[in-house]
């Protein structure tokens, strides 16, 4: 798999969240766009994760979470997530990133700290699963940038698209 | 008063790293093509498409430029113009892709127009430009790059990009036209020979 | 010999996003392959529906007398077709693998691409024709 230098995508990255404070002002709306960004990346790039890995259908939730939190995140990001805290319906769990490439060196100067910085990481999960019909909601719990040890993802699990045939007509 | 992240080390006191860390291209294009989506919304001409790349650019360079002297020139920083085209032909241009640039010219028309060129960059990789976007480039953004290191060398200068067919070759090579302000070239003048 | 005709590409919905003829065959107009990709959408849900055994995923390969058409369908619901000369060899690996990834690479990190949108990507175009050409070549087909 073709590489570049990890820093030239953390100052990318950080530039295009520095570019949309300016656009957009308000922090929160700010956290939206990067979501919603997030989604428009996972959408497409759930597909070359499935041609690259070689990935068929899991048997379940935890087996989605885990191809994410290892394969996924070791193809694009070249770092793995920890997966814990699942609550007993098996619906709910944690990721937790050590390491991450777009926060390298990142601090949140005054009048950000409410910025989710990484929030695209949210938007790409949930987009690319929404494609293989998997609804979740994802989003931080803990973040380095903001006084933690660890970043956390909550991603919880809405619901499955089931197949059926006939299909409604577009309307 | 002490907060959690007091007990780790400060940001600055950290390692720089010697960025030998690596993450997929692909991770990079899908970032770079929501970019250029996000940007169009943003716009309404190509002129400004290419001025929003730029900007984002502009920002990675100005930090480049302190990680490559710090890193690569032990603090130090080129005073010159011939030195600090040399700066982007080679140190530059081998820390984003990994070689030093194809060419760098002059202008035969005047004397404070430079061109690098190169081909395959990165950045354009797996972009399909539509013809009705005429002569845009998503190169723009190494255009900014570019500009960011020359304005935070002291080089102030009007920098973009151009892709320019070749005869006898299939693709065409990407060219960063470099437009030097008058004040640098007065400064460069101003110095004596090397 | 073993040759590929034509390869498509159909979106979610069942519309057809992408056709081209590598060899020329005796071919429908542009209304008539996008009917044909629509009827082909539903033939493949109802087979999901019909298989007695269970798991299945659809249809994968049709074989006629002058012609083979394999079907390779992603988890995300979009459909690569190929059609072949019978007894073709490795098309489902060409499918799953090599034209999966292209279209990975210059379609979908294209941004002047909309999802579900006909593919209009000169470089996914160039690459695909290169693809073919070189595995005719092994072959001895000659474009």
């Amino acid at each position: 798999m073709e590489t570049i230098n990890a820093e030239i995508f953390t100052l990318t990255y950080g530039s295009m969240v520095r570019q949309l404070i300016a656009d957009l002002e308000d922090i929160s709306a700010v956290n939206k766009q990067l979501d919603e960004m997030g989604y428009n990346i996972g959408i497409r790039l759930i597909d070359e994760f499935l041609a690259k890995s070689k990935t068929g259908k899991c048997g379940d939730f935890r087996e989605t979470v885990d191809r994410v939190a290892k394969v996924g995140f070791r193809m694009f990001l070249n770092t793995t997530a920890a997966v814990t805290n699942w609550n007993a319906e098996g619906t709910e769990c944690s990721l937790i990133l050590e390491d991450n490439p777009l926060t390298d060196f990142v601090e949140l100067p005054e009048g950000c700290q409410n910025l989710v910085y990484c929030n695209v990481l949210c938007g790409v999960i949930r987009g690319a699963l929404e494609q293989v019909s998997i609804n979740t909601e994802c989003s931080f719990v803990r973040d380095v940038l903001r006084g933690s040890d660890v970043s956390e993802l909550r991603l919880k699990l809405l619901s499955l698209n089931k197949e059926e045939y006939p299909f409604k007509d577009d309307d | 008063m002490f907060s959690a992240s007091a007990l780790r080390l400060n940001i600055v006191d950290r390692p720089l790293a010697k960025g030998k860390s690596e993450v997929s291209l692909s991770a990079f294009a899908f970032l770079f093509s929501e970019l250029v989506q996000y940007s169009q919304t943003r716009v309404s001409n190509i002129g400004e498409l290419e001025r929003r790349l730029e900007d984002v650019g502009r920002g990675v360079g100005l930090r480049l430029l302190e990680t490559l002297c710090h890193r690569e020139r032990g603090g130090k920083r080129d005073t010159r113009l011939l030195d600090v085209l040399k700066f982007v032909h080679t140190t530059l241009w081998k820390y984003l892709f990994g070689r030093q640039a194809r060419d760098l010219e002059q202008s035969n028309a005047v004397d404070d127009e430079y061109m690098i060129s190169d081909y395959d960059l990165f950045v354009t990789k797996y972009i399909s430009v539509p013809k009705d976007l005429g002569t845009f480039t998503p190169a723009a953004f190494v255009a900014g790059v570019v500009k960011g290191v020359l304005d935070g060398a002291g080089f102030p200068a009007r920098v973009s990009a151009h892709f320019v067919a070749v005869k006898g070759q299939a693709k065409p090579k990407t060219t960063i036209l470099v437009k030097f302000e008058p004040s640098v070239l007065q400064r460069e003048s101003r110095l004596p020979n090397t | 010999m073993p040759a590929i005709y034509a390869l498509y590409v159909i979106n979610k919905s069942g519309g057809l996003i992408f056709n081209k003829e590598f060899v020329t065959i005796a071919s429908n107009s542009l209304n008539d392959t996008l009917r044909l990709a629509s009827i082909w959408h539903s033939l493949h849900a109802i087979a999901v529906q019909l298989a007695p055994a269970p798991g299945c995923t659809g249809i994968e390969l049709l074989r006629a007398d002058t012609f083979d058409l394999h079907c390779f369908q992603t988890l995300t619901g979009t459909k690569f077709l190929v059609v072949a000369e019978p007894d073709t060899p490795d098309v489902e690996a060409l499918l799953r693998e090599t034209v999966y990834d292209l279209y990975a690479d210059y379609v979908l990190k294209n941004p002047f691409y909309e999802v579900e949108m006909p593919i209009r990507c000169e470089l996914f175009d160039q690459n695909l024709f290169n693809t073919i050409a070189a595995v005719h070549r092994r072959w001895g087909l000659v474009h």
